[in-house]
């Protein structure tokens, strides 16, 4: 059923519709009496033109004759008024200022033909039209015309229809308009049903709206794609929960167990020294960690974003390539660099530096031992292309998507050093600088494109 | 060396102090600006450590007022705040070299002391000249024993920066920082592997090793053969 809020809106608004339909009625039953009116005014003006035309040709009897009067009648007040009503019509003719023949009374005349309206004692007000005909110096005419009865009946009619209609509209309004209302709130309440029950398992269901109103349609949409930005958020954070967790548990632990070592091994100045450097081993890989995570922030915040400059990004792709050349060779893979001179870049040198070492990282990690590696850099009409890959293991398809996860390890073990976030820092690096990133699909290795816009 | 130390933090001061201490130096510790600045301008200090958070004042601001005042006292800077940004705001404060808590004491002392020898006018020389090892800035030519070597860009800067520290422990992120200008760790052997290429230039052909390797510290370019 409707609520409070829902029945004062549908009150105010009938009451507000009922008005505006009150209002155009009575403007459509007045412009057409009026039009009604104008009509038979248009219509005694004509008669009296011609009566005038009469006169004027064949004297005042063919007046009489006219109006078929036989003789010259002359009617008292009241008489006159009866006349009025029954024939509809009444004339006061008068010679020199004296009444020849007629009404002698004293209804309203005019000179032009005009309503007025003539109140009876017993009866209901009626319209009467009136003129004056002037047929010479001395002779003129007064005549009235009572208001058609079938018009007459007409406004009648219709005061008295609106009258019953006045509160049977306004009743019919607010029915109309609960049943809307109530119509219109179906899908919310939908809405509302479904919410709370996603709120209980946010990855359970999703809004289902069954309405054709592309509002509501809408609206589901929306609540659905932020829904599934809050699941991947939820399982963001279970990623990094359980990451933080494992890459603080296992070298905490072993630190623990170093520090037992070191009570048994009290005795043994040797023994102690080589606890020790593995104990600072493993807190060093703690706080290396953090020092990523804080850092990740640090990017993901964008507080770099007002350091940045223009730079030659092909000399810091050299420069880098260079450096990193002798250390693939050391590892026995083959380094291809490739690099258009004079491709400039807007950004923070810092963070392209440490996005271009991260890859490089990425494969000397990961690719085979005598895999091929190659780092190239091209330009494009808006933007540098760089390239960053291997020849092989690669990533597995149903893990790509995956790879810029915080804390995301290709290694399940966890065995290789690392923290799982280098390639987030990759990610987050190329977020700042609006640049897309992607790791190749039907590749033999791991194959990763970045496509940074050009100043 | 007379060192002074401000730091609020009572336990990392004591683990500085400590440590400078078992190497012979000379430390005075006071745990705010007010007193450090007073301190800094009445005595003489080689060198002076300064915490970057300090209660009712932050140390960029106080280094900033030392320098206004023409203290030229080398000045390193400790920070929790492990961002590039800070790195440069303590640098153009007027700090000579920026650390990040935590840090091992190796690479503390390392930079304390590559401070405090700080020579301005080697810097601009031309030629520089360790034991058998000679550098000549204008040609970047390097030469062992009177026999030029052919070095790689990368290598000459490691080298050139080792010639400024002779005897000098000189960490991985020492190098990372002036010959890469990294403010990140890229943690491969980025640097190892250069200086081992260095090495294999350097030393493998001559009689002893210039390069020493500190064990889970850096470098080391010392003139003489070791006594062992």
């Amino acid at each position: 059923m409707l609520n409070k809020h829902q029945i004062v809106q549908t009150l105010k608004l009938s009451t507000l519709s009922w008005f505006a339909l009150l209002i155009l009625i009575f403007t459509l039953i007045e412009t057409s009496l009026w039009f009604d009116k104008r009509d038979q005014k248009a219509e005694f003006a004509e008669n009296a033109e011609e009566i005038e035309h009469i006169y004027e040709e064949q004297g005042p009897r063919a007046i009489l004759k006219e109006l078929e009067l036989t003789h010259r009648p002359k009617w008292t007040d009241n008489e006159a008024k009866t006349h009025l009503l029954e024939e509809g019509w009444l004339v006061a003719g008068f010679r020199d200022g004296k009444l020849m023949l007629g009404a002698d009374t004293d209804l309203p005349t005019a000179d032009t033909p005009t309503w007025f309206t003539l109140s009876l004692e017993d009866d209901a007000p009626i319209q009467v039209l009136t003129t004056t005909l002037y047929f010479n110096e001395y002779a003129y005419a007064h005549f009235w015309q009572k208001q058609e009865e079938t018009q007459r009946l007409n406004g009648v009619f219709a005061y008295k229809l609106l009258a019953w209609f006045i509160p049977l509209s306004w009743l019919i309004l607010c029915i109309l308009f609960a049943i809307i209302t109530r119509r219109d709130s179906k899908p919310i309440q939908a809405i509302i049903g479904q919410l709370d029950a996603v709120a209980q398992a946010p990855d359970s269901a999703r809004i289902k709206v069954e309405t054709t109103n592309p509002q509501w349609q809408a609206l589901g949409q929306s609540i659905n794609t932020m829904l599934d930005e809050i699941v991947h958020l939820h399982n963001n954070m279970k990623t990094m929960s359980v990451g933080i967790a494992h890459d603080l548990k296992t070298p905490l632990s072993r630190v623990s167990n170093r520090l037992q070592s070191m009570y048994q091994d009290i005795e043994d100045a040797h023994a102690l020294h080589f606890h020790l450097e593995k104990a600072n081993q493993d807190l060093t890989h703690i706080i290396t960690t953090f020092n990523n995570l804080v850092r990740l922030n640090a990017i993901e915040s964008g507080k770099h974003i007002q350091g940045f400059t223009v730079f030659n990004l092909s000399e810091l792709v050299n420069e880098l390539a260079l450096s990193y050349q002798p250390v693939f060779e050391d590892s026995g893979r083959q380094f291809e660099i490739s690099v258009v001179p004079s491709v400039q870049c807007y950004g923070d040198r810092d963070l392209i530096s440490q996005l271009l070492c991260n890859l490089l990282e990425n494969a000397l990690e990961y690719a085979n031992n005598n895999a091929q590696i190659w780092i190239r850099l091209q330009s494009h009409t808006q933007s540098a292309l760089l390239q960053i890959g291997d020849d092989g293991p690669g990533i597995p398809d149903k893990d790509k998507h995956k790879v810029f996860d915080k804390f995301y390890r290709a290694d399940i073990s966890r065995s290789k050093p690392g923290n799982g976030l280098g390639l987030s820092i990759v990610k987050a690096i190329c977020d700042v600088h609006n640049a897309q990133l992607c790791l190749l699909d039907k590749q033999q290795g791991a194959v990763f494109n970045i496509e940074i816009p050009m100043p | 060396m007379n060192i002074l130390l401000v730091e609020d933090d009572l336990d990392t001061a004591e683990f500085i102090s400590k440590g400078l201490q078992q190497h012979g130096e000379i430390v005075q510790h006071c745990d705010n600006a007010e007193q450090a600045m007073l301190l800094a301008s009445s005595s003489e200090f080689d060198v002076i450590i300064f915490d970057r958070l300090l209660p009712n004042m932050d140390g960029l601001d106080a280094v900033r007022i030392l320098r206004a005042s023409k203290v030229t006292i080398p000045i390193i800077m400790l920070t929790a705040l492990s961002d590039t940004s800070d790195r440069v705001a303590g640098l153009d404060a007027g700090a000579d070299d920026y650390l990040v808590k935590p840090f091992a004491f190796s690479e503390l002392y390392a930079r304390v002391k590559a401070l405090a020898r700080r020579q301005p006018l080697k810097e601009s020389s031309l030629e520089i000249c360790i034991g058998e090892l000679k550098l000549e800035r204008t040609t970047r030519q390097v030469f062992r024993a009177g026999k030029e070597i052919e070095l790689m860009p990368k290598e000459y800067q490691i080298l050139e920066f080792m010639m400024q520290n002779p005897e000098q422990l000189i960490t991985k992120t020492m190098l990372l920082e002036q010959v890469w200008g990294f403010s990140f760790d890229p943690k491969t052997s980025l640097v190892q592997t250069h200086v081992s290429r260095l090495r294999n230039k350097i030393d493998k052909p001559f009689v002893f090793d210039m390069i020493k390797t500190v064990r889970g510290c850096g470098y080391l370019l010392s003139r003489q053969q070791d006594a062992e």
